[in-house]
């Protein structure tokens, strides 16, 4: 019977769940960052803000 | 879009670990350490693509000086070394138990190897160079060049005397893989190739912010 070795399974899907939870929490992070910025630009150049699609009642 | 594009990729992560753990079967041989390769061999799929997309974005560049398909290649070039990395993590996590040790300078982990630092330096020169037109042709060119690399890794395994497994599934033929075992490893191809594109999409819509915002 062959050893599992579950500790050396664990390791690898850990690792990819940490290296891709911190990848995703940076694209988050840094899409926020400049979304807001680009939301204080917009009010300080006087430009309007982007509308969203109007429904009607 | 984003959040839909988010959900279904994160169903298709859940569908894959499902597969992995739950439906495939354990290996004969390997005992249940194999489980790695439905995590790795994904892994590596996503890089090739990812580098392929490289490829094809870095020749719109150059032909047309578009700057949507020159986000495109680095976005995907990030996310291609991402994957690449986490190749050679989990392979060397799943060769200590199976072949005695963590690292050789086999043909395909030296190709593997070659390659990560190719598109690292990639992502280097693209950080070096202030200037935004100069630095994404240099790297538009640079990722035509290292994409030649690609067919390189795939093939080391029958060039080379390897230690390394020929290919499971991204080979010409019919897989000689129990059934349940493709299925589960399709399920992990199709949830990574979405986790890609979730990336991808995010990454470029990030590169165009901060392009606006240093304009």
């Amino acid at each position: 019977m062959t050893a599992d070795n579950w500790s050396f399974v664990f390791a690898a899907y850990g690792l990819a769940v940490v290296v891709l939870v911190t990848y995703w929490r940076f694209l988050v992070r840094r899409e926020r960052e400049l979304s807001e910025g680009d939301t204080l630009r917009r009010h300080g150049s006087g430009m309007p803000e982007p509308q969203t699609e109007r429904r009607s009642p | 879009m984003k959040r839909l594009l988010g959900a279904v990729t994160v169903v298709g992560l859940v569908a894959g670990l499902v597969m992995a753990f739950g439906i495939a079967p354990r290996e004969a041989t390997q005992g249940n350490v194999q489980r790695i390769m439905y995590l790795h061999v994904p892994s590596v799929w996503v890089a090739y693509l990812a580098f392929a997309v490289v490829l094809v974005a870095s020749v719109a560049y150059l032909a047309r000086r578009s700057e949507p398909a020159d986000r495109l290649a680095h976005a995907s070039a990030e996310v291609g070394v991402l994957f690449t990395g986490l190749t050679i993590a989990t392979g060397s996590i799943w060769g200590k138990p199976t072949w005695g040790t963590w690292w050789t300078w086999d043909a395909r982990l030296t190709t593997v190897s070659i390659l990560f630092v190719m598109y690292l330096g990639y992502l280097l020169l693209r950080g070096m160079i202030d200037d935004r037109e100069r630095g994404a042709r240099f790297a538009a060119v640079l990722g035509i060049v290292a994409a030649f690399n690609i067919p390189l890794v795939h093939f080391s395994v029958y060039w080379w005397r390897t230690l390394h497994q020929p290919p499971s599934l991204m080979k010409p033929g019919p897989s000689t893989m129990p059934g349940v075992i493709v299925a589960a490893l399709l399920v992990n191809f199709a949830a990574f190739t979405l986790l890609y594109v979730y990336f991808v999409t995010r990454r470029a819509r990030v590169l165009r912010l901060e392009a606006e915002a240093e304009a």
